[in-house]
Formats: C-alpha cells, structure tokens, sequence
C-alpha cells in the first residue's frame, strides 16, 4: 500500500515549493511531485504595452539571483525582435556580466549544498556556518568567490543585482582602461580560487555518492538507491556559456519544438497525506490528514520540448556541448563544479578582447514591427528563454520560460526510486530557482503547439 | 558652530603655477586632488569638468591632471555632482574616489555614506571629500540673465566669475570688467538654496573658500581625521604656501558673519514654511 507523504516547504534553495511524494512500504518514492507555491507574479501580463526599455529591467526582478540572465535575456529578445545587432565591445561586457553572475550563483549554491554532505572520511555533516576548521577555510572562499563575481558584475554591469548597465542596443556605459585591469585581476585570484573550490566540492560530492547511506542535513541516516536522483528525459542547452538567439546565423533553440501544458496534465490529482514524520529535519512534514492537490497548487506551467520535460542547466550544457555523461543527482552537481573555471577563464578572455574605447551602443535603433524574437541565455541553472514581440517600441507579447521551470517535472521524475528522506537533495541538485520559475501560465488546452501561435 | 567642526583653519594657496593660471582663488581643490592623485590616495575624483556651454559645468571623474585642470574655476550654477558617485565605483573601476561640492553635495555624501539606500559599495570608497564655501546657486537661465543682460556680457566671452563684496563680477577675455550689486541677482537664486543652513561645508574632510582670504588665497579648513592627514602631508610635499588665519585680514571673523548670516536669514525661511498655507505648512527636510 503506497502511502502519501509531505514536505513542505522545502528548504535551502530560492523560492517557495513543496514536495508530495508517494512511497512504498520501505519509504521508497513511486511517484514524486515537486511543485512550486510561489505566488505568481505575472512578469509576462504586466509588460504588454510597456516599452522595450523597461520590461527586461521588470524581469530583471524576477530573481535576485540570476538578474543577469533574465536581463540579458529580456533585452536580447527585444533585440531579436526588432533586430538590433549590438557592438562587439557591448557583447563582451554582457559576456562578463554572465560570467560574473555564473560564478557568484554557484559558489551560492555550495552554501546550499553542503549541510547535506559530509566531510570526506567523516560522519560529520558540513556546517558552513562552523567557525572551525577546514570549514571555515571554505566558507570564506565561497565569500570570496562571490565578492569577486560580484564586483565584477558591478563594474562591467553597472550593478550586481539587477544589473543597470544593458541596453537595448548594447550597454549604457563602456569601462576605464583601471576597471579593465581590476577585472583581470579580480578574474586572476578567482581563478586559483574556483579551482580548489571545484576540486573540494567534486571530493565532497563523491564521498556522498559513495556512502551507502545518507541523510537531510542533521537528520537520520536512510539507505540510498544505486541510481539516485536519474530519469530518462533529455538534455537542453543552446551554448556552453552565453546565449542564442534569434538573430544568430545558426539559432541553437527552436520554437517549434516547444510546447506548454498545464500543471493540470502533468501532476497528480488530490492526495490525502497519509505518513508523517514528527522528525525531519528543521521542521516535521506536513500532518497525516491534511490534503495536498498538486494540479491544483502548482504556480508553473510544464514548458515541453518535443512533447517531454527535458532537463536544462550545467549538466545539459556539459552533456550537449562537452559529451559528459554522468547520471543522477551527483552528476549534476559535479557538472555544476565543472563550471568554475570556465566563468573565470571567459572572463578574462572577454576582457582581453574588449576595446575600452570602443562604442558601446548600436547606432540604430529600431522601433519594431510586432515580429517574434527570442533569447535564450545559459543562465546559472539551464536555459532561460525570453520570447517578445515589439512593435513601436513597445512590448506587445512576451513570455519566459525559465530554467527551474523545465526543471520541475523532470526533477519530479528524478525522485522515483529514491528514499523520500533524501528527496531534498535530489531537489537542490537542480539549484532550483522558484521566484525565476514562477511567471504566468500560457494556458493551452489543446496542447497546440504554441510557437504555431506564435508565428501566425 | 557656523563654521561646523574643524582642527584646523588657515589660508592657503598652492605652489604650482600651472595651476593658479587658471584657478578661482588659491587653486586649493585642484592641487589637493592633483596631490592626492599622484600619491594614490584617490584614484580618480569627480568634478564640475566643462560642458557643452560656456560656464555649464558637466561632472566628470577626473582620473588625470589634465582632466582636473579644466574642471578649474568657479562656475554658479548647478553641476549635479552626486550623479557620478555610483557610477565612479562602476563602469570608472574606482576604489578610492574624492569628490568636490558645496555644502549640499558634501550632506548627499555623506548621507550616501551612512544610509546607502540604492548606493551599494559607495560608503567604503571614499577617500577625500572638499567642500566648497557656498552662499547660494542659480540655475543656468539665472547665470545667463545676470550675466547677459546685467551686465551686458555675451557668456562666451566670460572668462572668469566671482561673487564678493556684495557685488557680482564678470571678466571678459579682452580684459572688460562689469560689476553688477548682488542685490540685483537674488530673485535669480534656485529656491532650494533658500533653506539651506551649510555655508562653508561642515560634512567635508576639508572645505575651502574666498572668503577670509586675500585675493588669490583660499581659507581652509581642516575638519576631519582624513582630512588632516591628507593635507599635512600635502604641506610637507610642498603643494601649499601657508598664512596663519588670524595673521590675514579680513580672516575668520567675516568668514562667520557671513555664515551666521546665511544660516540666520535661511532658518527664518525654514521656520516660515512652517505656515506658509492658512492651517497648514510646507514639508520641512530638518525635522
């Protein structure tokens, strides 16, 4: 008899979701949801009839995480729509600005991850907040990982968190030939830094897949599945780094192949909670008797690409793009590791290349004529794509389909076969970002495919 | 406390010709900001460069000599200063920026400092603050009015500006001098000026002004622990000859009555606002 059991809300990862899980007699997860419970917000309603200029710094907020991809994202579909091409030396700030926000987002993440680990060798779960050693050490390169992302974010984007150099059209603002060389410099230390940050993070995830056994944060230990976390959806990702978009000779995404469907169609109907754990970690589960109705509840439409969930984020760009094959929720999370040295190497690549003289802004703007564009920036977590139509300068149809929003169903997959003890872990290995997840729901009863609609 | 906190008050002018060519008084901003400059102490500062019309200036971050000596000379009117004090740490890559301004600019400063609403990474970054003394500013139509039809003098022809002894001066590049009394120029003030109790810029590291001093000597005074660093070792680089302040004439006792003035006339303003409508009054910043 599977029994139905609750968590909610989960913790250690942006936003506000749950988790309904439904488990046999060993506690095993047969079916799993993980839904978002974040108010919606509706970016995409509200930007219809403001100007190109001002709804991607509204998506800016969508995430204060992310802001860059969401942005860059923003404007770049606008660009794509009235097919604005940029000046070389606008791209390569924006291409810092992603490395920047790309480091800064995954050191944050180590935070989130390592209460759930051990230290190597140990029984002993990673306090971050631990003012002892060798923790100690990590959190203050963790902190100093994100400073340097974060400043750098500052000066070549005028703003860490919403970032207020983009324009349409490239940047506002080119940098002095000193922020050129504290970029380097900053991208120089960060370098010798992200890399023993990622050997530490990949020696500690392994030691975690390794154990037998394992549990959430200080909790109780459960035994493990030897194929935890997989599932069997694809991968997507446009580009190991930056973005495509419609404006490119060679477009890497296509509208053609994605469609939407309601949370109605993908997750389960009403459950009554029927196991709960006075125990879990931080705060019990949700109390047998209480009811739960995913359909219902969930704040996400189920973007789709060729008719399936597919995965987005480092391990779909390592997949695709640097044929890495590592399955499960650690090979995500080592994949995420892999990343480090390439934000900073990028970075410094970027800034080499950049003339701090060079103009900054096309010198053409057009107004627009309601054509489709679309963006699709390789944000921390996968692939963040921005569809707009702009005509006249302002904004007549946008949509955003957000990387923790492909993620949710295929992480939902990803939980069967798994003790529903570690459901979490499974979850933040996806580094899940709600608030970004959580925009307006394109309703498709028919399950047309929308980008039909689109193009018209 | 008219004349605000201070360790030190004395007269002053700096030793580098180049730059009293140019300069209003003793050439006291430019030389601080040249010194410090070269020395590291800042690695960039915001001024009131030149701007797209004669006398109106345009803030610039100075990260050269060069730069700071076309930003020389007093220009009455408005040059938004504070806009740059965000974007010096950014896009500038600034990490120890000075700035001039009058009373005003040096409270936004500061205030910046203390409560960073919006002004991320800007509190820790400030090197060298130099007020400037400030009895009043007019907008950009107000200068030209005064200018062009008081005294009858088309503003590209200026070279040169001053307020002092209760008269309003312009000096023209084939060496006319017209004069006009101040009364004349007042209802060309910018309101905003009406209300404000700041003459010699109390919130600076150190202020500096005409007032006090001889021609072509500045007073200054010294105010904070930065301050008093930076120009001690200015003085011992040999950047500035010096007068003690009670030795000059007319000295510190207009420098107050002129303060004592302003703040007096500007607080009866204030207190006015107070009921100004029949049953009610103007917002008051102060309280």
């Amino acid at each position: 008899m599977s029994k139905v059991v609750e968590v909610s809300p989960t913790t250690r990862h942006e936003g506000h979701t749950k988790l309904v899980l439904k488990v046999n007699d060993e506690g095993i997860i047969e079916r799993g949801d993980w839904l978002s419970i974040t108010p919606v917000r509706g970016i995409e309603k509200l930007a219809i009839g403001k100007s190109m200029h001002q709804a991607p710094k509204i998506s800016s907020r969508v995430c204060g995480i992310c802001p860059v991809a969401h942005t860059l994202a923003g404007i770049e579909a606008m660009e794509g729509s009235i097919g604005c091409e940029i000046p070389d030396d606008a791209y390569l700030l924006r291409v810092i600005l992603q490395c920047a926000n790309r480091l800064h987002s995954h050191a944050l993440h180590n935070i989130l991850t390592l209460p759930d680990m051990y230290l190597p060798g140990t029984d002993t779960h990673i306090n971050p907040f631990s003012a002892e050693e060798p923790v100690r050490s990590v959190a203050l390169r963790i902190q100093r990982l994100r400073e340097i992302g974060q400043t750098v974010g500052e000066i070549a984007g005028g703003e860490p968190i919403h970032p207020s150099n983009p324009r349409i059209g490239g940047m506002y603002k080119n940098i002095s030939p000193r922020a050129k060389a504290k970029i380097y410099d900053l991208a120089k230390e960060g370098a010798v830094l992200a890399r023993e940050q990622m050997d530490f993070m990949i020696t500690v995830l392994k030691d975690w897949e390794n154990r037998p056994t394992a549990s959430v944060a200080s909790g109780y230990e459960v035994e493990k599945n030897e194929k935890f976390g997989f599932h069997d959806q694809g991968y997507m990702a446009v580009d190991p780094l930056y973005a495509s978009t419609n404006l490119d000779a060679d477009p890497k995404w296509y509208p053609e192949r994605w469609t939407e469907v309601r949370p109605w169609d993908w997750y389960m109907g009403e459950q009554e909670i029927t196991l709960d754990d006075p125990n879990y970690p931080n705060h019990a589960t949700t109390p047998a008797g209480a009811k739960a109705w995913p359909q219902m509840e969930a704040c996400t439409a189920v973007p789709m690409y060729d008719g399936a969930p597919i995965e987005v984020g480092p391990r779909a760009r390592l997949a695709i793009f640097r044929n890495y094959d590592k399955k499960g929720a650690m090979g995500l999370q080592i994949a995420r590791q892999m990343e480090y040295p390439d934000c900073l190497y990028s970075m410094m690549e970027a800034v080499d290349a950049l003339d701090t003289s060079g103009s900054v802004v096309a010198d053409e703007i057009p107004q627009g004529d309601g054509s489709l564009g679309w963006a699709a920036n390789e944000a921390p977590r996968g692939t963040d794509v921005h569809l707009a139509k702009v005509k006249d300068g302002r904004v007549q149809w946008y949509s955003l389909l957000v990387p923790t929003t492909w993620n949710f169903p295929v992480c939902s997959r990803a939980l069967e076969g798994a003790p529903w003890q570690l459901a979490e872990v499974i979850v933040r290995a996806y580094d899940p970002c709600v608030s970004c997840a959580t925009h307006m729901m394109v309703v498709d009863e028919e399950k047309k495919v929308v980008a039909q609609k689109l193009v018209q | 406390m008219v004349l605000g906190n201070y360790k030190t008050a004395l007269s002053a002018r700096s030793t580098d010709a180049d730059i009293l060519k140019c300069s209003q008084d003793g050439g006291v901003v430019t030389q601080l900001f040249a010194y410090a400059l070269e020395e590291g102490i800042i690695d960039g500062a915001i001024v009131a460069g030149p701007g797209d019309e004669p006398f109106k200036p345009e803030p610039v971050v100075a990260m050269s000599k060069e730069e700071l000596l076309a930003a020389r000379g007093t220009r009455y009117t408005i040059s938004p200063n504070m806009k740059l004090i965000k974007e010096a740490t950014r896009s500038y890559g600034l990490d120890k920026v000075g700035i001039v301004g009058t009373p005003c600019q040096m409270q936004a400063l500061r205030k910046a400092q203390l409560y960073p609403m919006g002004m991320r990474s800007v509190p820790d970054k400030i090197a060298l603050a130099i007020g400037i003394f400030c009895m009043e500013n007019f907008p950009y139509q107000g200068l030209e009015t005064i200018v062009e039809d008081h005294c009858n003098v088309k503003m590209e022809s200026a070279v040169k500006m001053d307020i002092g002894k209760g008269k309003f001066t312009v000096y023209t590049e084939r060496g006319a001098v017209s004069q006009i009394p101040l009364k004349e120029t007042h209802k060309y003030e910018q309101p905003g000026c009406h209300v404000c109790l700041d003459y010699v810029a109390n919130l600076s590291d150190i202020s500096t002004g005409s007032v006090g001093s001889p021609d072509g000597w500045s007073t200054v005074f010294v105010r904070t622990k930065k301050g008093d660093d930076i120009w001690s070792k200015a003085i011992t680089a040999g950047c500035f000859e010096t007068k003690d302040i009670a030795s000059v004439k007319p000295g510190l006792d207009l420098v107050t009555k002129l303060a004592t003035g302003k703040i007096d006339k500007n607080k009866k303003t204030l207190e006015e606002r107070a009921t100004f409508g029949v049953g009610k009054g103007l917002r008051n910043p102060y309280i």
